[in-house]
């Protein structure tokens, strides 16, 4: 019962000061790492039109840390006139990325079918991404919304990867994996990773290899995203929190360690 | 027949898709395309008969006791979506989407972010500095926590220089190390499968 | 208030109810989310693959050959049987033989030769001289592949570099435990984010 209450508190502990944390409006400053640079860059410089693949690789579950990565993104490829693939190879990133997709291209004013569209979902991923090298009508004959892609003037001059810039995959497990394995070495496509901190370890050694261009990693990689775009939005508002939560966590471990050698010097004093 | 026709199946189907890798030929490629056709096709057929599958385990399980409240509800939400779906689309604004993202969505979210509220309580309790690899351990989590949050670069940026150095060194490394490890076991796990070697799939019928 | 973000609210207070315990209502959130995704994804496979990939080119354009891969999803449902669940293994054998097909030359380009070259040609500069934190990468690496080496016991020489591999690996662990931490709380902080904005309207 004991262990039981002592659980309540640490839950009730972190949800307080997240809270408390979450509602002071202080704006820390984000000094965006090497890779984000190089993402924020990369887009910077590529030639208007110049058309990319947006892959959304990720579930609902990690919709909170995932979205403002992929809403500062869209902006930005959207703001420097780049045309958006959408897709997706996960069933609920599907309606997901429909929906950002869609909402990002209104606020720039962009038409369906010209300057992005909505391919939709494959299910079985290592096929989608090896067919997508293909042909990527033959993948998907029609978009999301059931029109023919022969139809849509943005696939006029595109059938595969030679024509795509750059595949970014916004994912919250190890599909980017596929993506760089298939894609990048059999068809020597460009990748660029939005991720979930939770997978950043796990894609270190692609990103030293170079097979991994470069990569956007959580909620402070949105907002080391959105502080080099210029306009601060969920990434930057949940920085404090975020700190207040890692010092949460730090001081358990180190009171959790305390009690523990301050138990086993008492036991050994027993003995 | 029921062993060895799988098997050779398998043989085929694997040594096609490995071979023609190496071949830019027309007929391979367009053999090699319709081989992806038709492996997401089958694929699609997979949720079908795990839907199916769920649909018969939560029908049976209706008319127990405490249970079958639940089963009906899950029931629900299976038949729910399709309807919405033949009803109105799939479209920005559509119920089918409103559902998803008022309902489904959030529940998703919320459930994944009571891991949070758990690994709060495991640093608490099983975070210890034990044994030296326990301790290498705790440090390292310690830089990356204290590194990845802007509060560290006001006292100093040492801590995610630090960080940085870590994570793209020492640990990158034993990742590496990982990867290549899985790497040459799906490797030689890959050929044994196509030779018939490796026959796990044939069980669980 | 808009209707759906009370709907929303209350599911997240209805999920966030199992930190106290298990509870009713807890189960009944979490029954109609199961339903709801496999509904969700029912839909989205239908239309995304059997629809697009099968039904139309099959039946609208004659693309007989498809009856192909037609008759091998439908042996998947033999497995209901189990008189004809053998059946299911034919399609199970395809798809399992391609992926290993595809697979061999990604494992072993991608995944093993860049990793170990890209691990061992930065490891001199171009003066020639020895470029120490790459040289950690190669002490790791090796070290920890002498961890994972079963087919002899990690005893003398060989298990001394593996103990250090046991520690590259910590670091590696500690690490990613660091993240899968900030991770957790990016997402709890949404979700608190949501209830004080959009559910609560205590922040604007």
């Amino acid at each position: 019962m004991r262990s039981q209450k002592t659980r309540w508190l640490i839950y009730g502990l972190l949800f307080i000061a997240i809270i408390i944390s979450y509602s002071i409006t202080i704006q820390l400053k984000v000094t965006p790492s090497p890779f984000v640079k190089k993402t924020f860059e990369y887009m910077e410089h590529l030639p208007p039109q110049s058309v990319i693949i947006i892959s959304f690789d990720h579930e609902a579950s990690s919709l909170p840390e995932i979205k403002p990565i992929a809403q500062i993104m869209l902006r930005h490829v959207f703001r420097q006139n780049i045309r958006v693939i959408g897709m997706s190879l996960f069933a609920e990133g599907t309606a997901i990325g429909y929906d950002m997709l869609t909402k990002a291209a209104r606020e720039f004013g962009k038409t369906y079918g010209e300057d992005y569209l909505f391919l939709g979902f494959k299910p079985q991923y290592i096929s989608a991404i090896l067919g997508m090298g293909e042909s990527i009508r033959r993948i998907f004959p029609e978009d999301y919304l059931g029109n023919r892609v022969d139809s849509i003037p943005l696939m006029k001059n595109i059938d595969n990867y030679n024509s795509i810039a750059m595949v970014i995959s916004i994912a919250d497990g190890d599909r980017a994996v596929q993506w760089i394995e298939y894609a990048g070495a059999r068809y020597d496509q460009k990748v660029i990773a939005g991720l979930t901190a939770a997978m950043i370890t796990t894609y270190d050694p692609y990103l030293n290899s170079g097979q991994l261009y470069s990569l956007v990693g959580g909620l402070r990689g949105a907002a080391e995203y959105e502080s080099l775009y210029g306009k601060l939005g969920g990434g930057n508002r949940g920085l404090l929190a975020q700190s207040v939560a890692h010092f949460f966590i730090i001081i358990l471990i180190i009171v959790g360690n305390i009690i523990y050698f301050k138990n086993r010097m008492q036991s050994k004093g027993m003995k | 027949m029921r062993n060895k026709l799988p098997l050779i199946i398998c043989l085929i189907s694997g040594l096609i898709m490995f071979l023609q890798y190496f071949s830019k030929h027309p007929v391979s490629r367009a053999v090699y395309s319709s081989i992806l056709d038709w492996w997401q096709i089958i694929f699609a057929f997979t949720l079908l008969v795990g839907a199916a599958a769920f649909v018969k385990v939560s029908l049976k399980g209706l008319q127990k006791k405490g249970e079958g409240k639940y089963k009906a509800i899950a029931l629900a939400g299976v038949v729910v979506m399709p309807i919405l779906a033949i009803i109105g689309g799939n479209k920005l604004g559509s119920p089918f989407l409103w559902v998803f993202e008022n309902i489904q969505a959030p529940m998703q979210s919320t459930v994944f972010s009571l891991l949070a509220f758990f690994v709060a309580s495991a640093a608490y309790r099983g975070f210890r500095a034990r044994t030296i690899p326990a301790a290498i351990l705790l440090i390292s989590a310690l830089f990356v926590l204290l590194g990845r949050i802007p509060i560290s670069e006001y006292f100093s940026e040492w801590f995610t220089r630090i960080m940085f150095w870590i994570q793209d060194y020492p640990s990158m490394a034993a990742r590496r190390a990982i990867l290549i490890g899985i790497g040459l076991g799906s490797l030689t796990t890959a050929m044994r499968v196509i030779l018939g070697i490796e026959r796990t799939y044939m069980r669980g019928e | 208030m808009e209707i759906g973000a009370i709907i929303a609210g209350l599911l997240t207070l209805a999920i966030y109810s199992f930190l106290y315990k298990d509870n009713p209502v807890y189960k009944a959130a979490e029954s109609l989310l199961i339903g709801l995704s496999i509904g969700y994804a029912l839909v989205i496979f239908w239309q995304s693959t059997i629809v697009d990939l099968l039904v139309k080119p099959l039946f609208g354009e004659g693309k007989l050959i498809l009856a192909m891969p037609f008759v091998l999803g439908l042996l998947m449902f033999s497995r209901f049987s189990q008189k004809t669940s053998w059946l299911s293994r034919i399609p199970i054998a395809f798809m399992i033989g391609a992926g290993a097909g595809v697979s061999i030359p990604a494992m072993l380009y991608a995944r093993t030769l860049k990793q170990v070259s890209a691990s061992v040609a930065p490891l001199f500069n171009e003066s020639g001289a020895l470029n120490l934190s790459e040289m950690v990468i190669v002490i790791g690496l090796i070290s920890t592949l002498s961890y994972f080496y079963f087919s002899r016991k990690n005893e003398g020489a060989i298990g001394k570099v593996a103990k250090v591999g046991t520690y590259f690996l910590m670091i590696f662990f500690g690490a990613t435990f660091g993240y899968t931490v900030m991770s957790r709380l990016s997402t709890l902080i949404g979700r608190v984010e949501f209830l004080l904005t959009d559910f609560l309207h205590v922040i604007k």
